[in-house]
């Protein structure tokens, strides 16, 4: 008898718990919604490099330029500490593929004016694939971008197959661009 | 072929495009119904972030090109989905939020009509009493000092 | 020689609080349970001291504050030297771990004064005791896992100084304490019904014991929440007051159900109805409390405001599904003490009214806390992200708050147990009247949108409400003495303090709801680049870019333009708006405003500005009568205050008087 009266309030505590007990170990609310983008073409971009790219690439990249090729395009930001972490993954991995038939480009946004603070940490990690920054933002609206550091992976016909937010991990850049160049 | 721009005119010029564009008053009636997409619980309207200022400068360029607020709204759920829109669209599961306060209006409203139809009915029976309840009820006014009913409409303090 | 170390001794004074109340609360109920009136006292006097020991942990908090002793953790991570005084005085509750210090110790003050002033009855000992309770928690809270006075080995030579947004205006010195003192307030009556469903005493005894304390708490928590409201208009630089933000949509439930409470208790108080309803919505409105602020202390859901999370955020779950599930459990054990026997005469009467006000204040309480929740519901379901912001919330509650209007102007014109027909018309047939004038006229004046058409209807219809109330309480009187109106009207309002506060906070509501209507409504944002030097025009007003300056004071470095604001030629202002730097922490935009009663005007920087820029960015807005909330937020202070100020009066027998007419039928 006691315990059918208690049954009501007592369901409806544990529900309340169970859903802000999810909440507490999600972690940040806003990651990792999935992209709008996915399985469609990639937007095109014109991005203005740093010098240090400019003997190789030009002063500007544009998709054009890349057509035919798979890409990893990488958003990041100087004041943005995983990406200090996913930098030398990043390196890495280019160094181990820029003779296939990939491109990485790293972009850097939500960071106006930062130049220098773009070029040191590009200097800190030395790194060579080309690198831009995104001062207006307006390539990271056409991406869909929602925060730093995110990582699109787009296949030879130039198609989102996968965005990764939060920095990259080496199991993740194996398998990605496994699927990528098959 | 490549422009031989130097990076930090182009720079410039991207800076000068978000700062210094005006934007008329239906610019920010359009971003108040996006979510600013690097902010917490923020619209482009509200928020001052770079992603923010340059959505604002999307929207003036693109009503100058005259497009429609369907069509603006298009543009940005392309790239961002459902999620970009501070109003959730009437469709998917957005519909439950929508129906919800409904639903739950409904059944208050009938839960509270049926309650009160018992208590129309509880009110239209006499009351009984024993004539000993009776006398302490006229003991307990006398007591009281019965007051009269001020005028309906006027009820004094409550 | 000894030093005095102020961090140790903080501590001791927080874990000293925390034994107190807990002895407190296991003393008391024991006294209770046994009728022991030596124990009882003894917990009392535990209350007394317990907010002795907590004030003076606040005083050493206050002390290392302003002394800069940065061996103090709290000190070390959220002041600065270099801030004025009245800054460091309002560091004490400008982060996570001092806001709860702040709060455990208002609570303290409020137990300590209900055991001091409150009246013996079966209901006090329990009351205080669970008082104690919460307070047990709090002070754990400080003392376990956020306490402030811990003490650094290595101190650093100065802190980062507390978040650039509050110190940037004096408004934070008071919107927070407005809040915590609204929600301790409303912890008294919870305490009430607790002890009423643990004694087996669910009459009306609990209310009436805490009458003054609800309508204190709701006054408190609405003084809050407008001034809540002024501080993000006047700080946050986009021109808006409310956006419903999961931070304040948590201040805004229990406030809802307060409101709902203090309508709903007169129906108790008069008819014996709704025993176990205004249970519920104490149960509820305190459960809230503690609710929102998990919600914004844990990050769960994504607010601007968010406090840094913490071991606090479970830790406030956990205290909220303990109150929920003890509070509603014994609610439902006590059933069979708290089911009324109910009648109702007629659905058209004031006792009709006050039910609907319970179903609209809860429906609204239900759309906020749905469209706050929603998103964590649906992601902890499908794993979807989805977004609910302020459209939704506008467009589900506008029609409600409508209704509201409504049933203000009509209710407290009904009388109980059933309304008089011709009556009814007639006053129908005013409030309609003016619903019609007002509204028409509006429409007339151009006013063409449906919500501010609507309202300005329902604000001449309240004004005609309040009119004929006044009217009905002085026409007769005036008759029977032959004073002048304004003696009686004095005589009136002294007589009936809670019928004439009540008339000055709906009056004060009206004034804020056509600010609101307005203000949302009608407003024009615009940003606008000026070159020093040039003007711009902007909604009939001249903008004139004269100047730029750059000001450095100890506390901050401060930037911005000088704007001369004229119209058709003629001068009206000088406006400033600026970027504050506060030590290494990002810039933060001070919008200038001008006060007009008709509208506001908004100038807030959307550009940085040196000696060398030539031009400036502004994000212009005007708000019509958007200054009306805050005067209307100050007259409804004002009504209550003044209900409350009278002496509390107890119900005359007049109900038993028809129960006896009917008995005799």
């Amino acid at each position: 008898m006691m315990l059918k009266r208690l049954l009501p309030p007592l369901v409806v505590v544990v529900l309340l718990g169970a859903l802000f007990a999810f909440g507490l170990l999600r972690g940040a609310p806003d990651r990792d919604i999935e992209s709008a983008l996915l399985g469609r073409p990639a937007p095109a971009f014109e991005l203005p490099l740093y010098e240090r790219y400019q003997p190789d690439f030009g002063t500007v990249l544009t998709s054009a330029d890349l057509q035919g090729k798979a890409l990893v395009v990488n958003f990041w930001a100087s004041w943005c500490l995983p990406c200090y972490q996913e930098a030398p993954v990043l390196q890495a991995y280019w160094q181990e593929y820029q003779d296939a038939d990939v491109v990485f480009v790293g972009i850097q946004t939500q960071d106006r004016d930062r130049l220098n603070e773009g070029r040191a940490f590009l200097s800190q990690f030395g790194l060579s694939f080309p690198n831009g920054i995104d001062n207006d933002s307006s390539i990271s609206v056409d991406w869909g971008l929602y925060g730093v550091p995110e990582t699109f992976f787009v296949d030879r016909d130039g198609r989102v197959i996968h965005k990764h937010a939060g920095p990259v991990t080496a199991e993740l850049m194996d398998a990605k661009l496994r699927e990528l160049l098959n | 072929m490549r422009r031989f721009v130097p990076l930090l005119l182009l720079l410039l010029a991207g800076l000068a495009l978000a700062q210094q564009v005006q934007l008329e008053a239906r610019v920010f009636e359009i971003a108040r119904q996006l979510r600013c997409p690097s902010c917490v619980s923020e619209s482009v309207a509200d928020s001052n972030s770079p992603i923010s200022q340059q959505m604002r400068v999307l929207i003036q360029e693109q009503l100058e090109q005259g497009r429609s607020e369907e069509e603006i709204f298009a543009y940005f759920q392309g790239r961002y989905g459902d999620w970009i829109m501070l109003d959730p669209p009437k469709r998917g599961i957005h519909l439950v939020a929508w129906l919800l306060p409904v639903i739950v209006a409904v059944l208050a409203l009938a839960t509270v009509a049926l309650l009160v139809r018992r208590w129309l009915a509880n009110s239209r029976k006499p009351i009984e009493a024993t004539p000993e309840e009776l006398e302490r009820v006229r003991r307990q006014l006398g007591a009281a000092g019965a007051q009269p009913d001020p005028a309906p409409g006027t009820d004094g303090d409550i | 020689m000894m030093e005095l170390q102020l961090g140790p001794l903080g501590s001791a004074g927080v874990f000293l609080a925390f034994g107190l109340a807990l002895y407190g609360a296991v003393a008391g109920m024991l006294g209770a349970q046994r009728r022991d009136a030596r124990l009882q006292t003894s917990a009392r006097l535990a209350a007394v001291a317990g907010f002795i020991v907590s004030t003076a942990a606040v005083a050493v908090m206050q002390a290392a504050l302003l002394t800069d002793d940065f061996s103090v953790s709290y000190v070390a991570t959220t002041s600065r030297i270099a801030s004025p005084t009245w800054v460091k005085v309002v560091t004490l509750w400008a982060a996570l771990e001092g806001s709860i210090l702040l709060w455990a110790w208002l609570l303290s003050g409020y137990t300590a004064l209900l055991a001091v002033t409150a009246p013996l009855s079966p209901l006090r000992p329990w009351a205080v005791s669970i008082m104690q309770v919460v307070q047990v928690f709090f002070f754990g809270v400080v003392a376990f896992l956020a306490n402030p006075f811990e003490v650094l080995p290595v101190p650093p030579l100065d802190g980062p100084g507390p978040n650039e947004l509050l110190q940037n205006h004096w408004m934070m010195a008071v919107h927070p304490v407005l809040m915590y003192l609204g929600f301790v307030g409303l912890t008294v009556p919870f305490a009430y019904a607790m002890a009423a469903l643990i004694t087996r005493r669910p009459g009306t005894e609990w209310m009436t014991q805490t009458r003054r304390w609800t309508l204190t708490g709701w006054g408190f928590l609405s003084a809050a929440i407008i001034a809540g409201g002024w501080w993000s208009y006047e700080v946050l630089g986009w021109g808006g007051y409310w956006a419903w933000d999961p931070v304040e949509n948590v201040s805004l439930m229990p406030w809802l159900t307060a409101t709902a409470l203090i309508h709903s208790v007169q129906v108790q108080e008069r008819r014996r109805m709704l025993k176990p309803w205004n249970l519920v919505l104490v149960i509820t409105t305190f459960s809230l409390s503690i609710l929102g602020t998990f919600l914004t202390r844990s990050g769960v859901v994504s607010s601007v405001h968010a406090f840094g999370s913490g071991p606090v955020g479970p830790a406030f779950l956990v205290f909220f599904l303990f109150v929920t599930l003890v509070s509603f459990g014994l609610l439902a054990l006590r059933w069979d003490d708290v089911r009324d026997r109910a009648d109702l005469d007629s659905v058209v009467s004031r006792e009709g009214s006050f039910l609907g006000v319970n179903i609209l204040f809860v429906a609204l309480t239900f759309a906020v806390l749905l469209g706050t929740l929603f998103p964590l519901v649906v992601e902890a379901v499908s794993g979807d992200k989805v977004t609910i912001g302020a459209p939704f919330f506008d467009q589900v509650t506008l029609p409600l708050w409508m209704l509201v209007l409504a049933l203000m102007g009509i209710g407290p014109l009904l009388p109980w147990r059933r309304a008089e027909q011709q009556r009814l018309t007639h006053n129908l047939a005013w409030l309609t009247g003016a619903f019609v004038v007002a509204g028409g006229l509006a429409w007339l004046l151009g006013v063409r949108k449906v919500y501010p058409a609507l309202t300005v209807g329902l604000a001449g219809y309240n004004l005609m409400s309040l009119g004929l109330l006044l009217a009905g309480a002085l026409v007769p009187r005036l008759r029977l003495a032959k004073r002048s109106a304004f003696a009686v009207l004095r005589s009136y309002a002294h007589e009936s303090r809670r019928r004439f506060g009540s008339m000055i906070v709906h009056f004060g509501v009206v004034v804020i709801a056509v600010g609101v209507a307005f203000s949302a409504g009608y407003r024009v944002d615009q940003q606008i680049r000026i070159d020093f030097g040039e003007s711009a025009e902007f909604d009939g007003y001249t903008l004139t870019a004269v100047d730029r300056f750059v000001e450095r004071t100890p506390q901050r470095i401060s930037s911005g333009a000088v704007i001369e604001v004229s119209r058709d030629g003629r001068p009206v202002r000088t406006m400033t708006p600026r970027l504050n730097v506060f030590g290494d922490s990002r810039a933060v935009p001070t919008p200038a405003v001008m006060y007009r009663p008709s509208h506001d005007l908004y100038l807030n920087l959307n550009s940085t500005v040196g000696p060398t820029t030539t031009f400036v960015v502004l994000r212009v807005v005007k708000s019509p009568l958007v200054t009306w909330i805050w005067i209307g937020g100050f007259i409804l202070v004002i009504g209550t205050a003044y209900a409350l100020g009278g002496s509390t009066r107890t119900v005359p027998a007049r109900a038993t008087v028809r129960a006896e007419e009917r008995a005799q039928a």
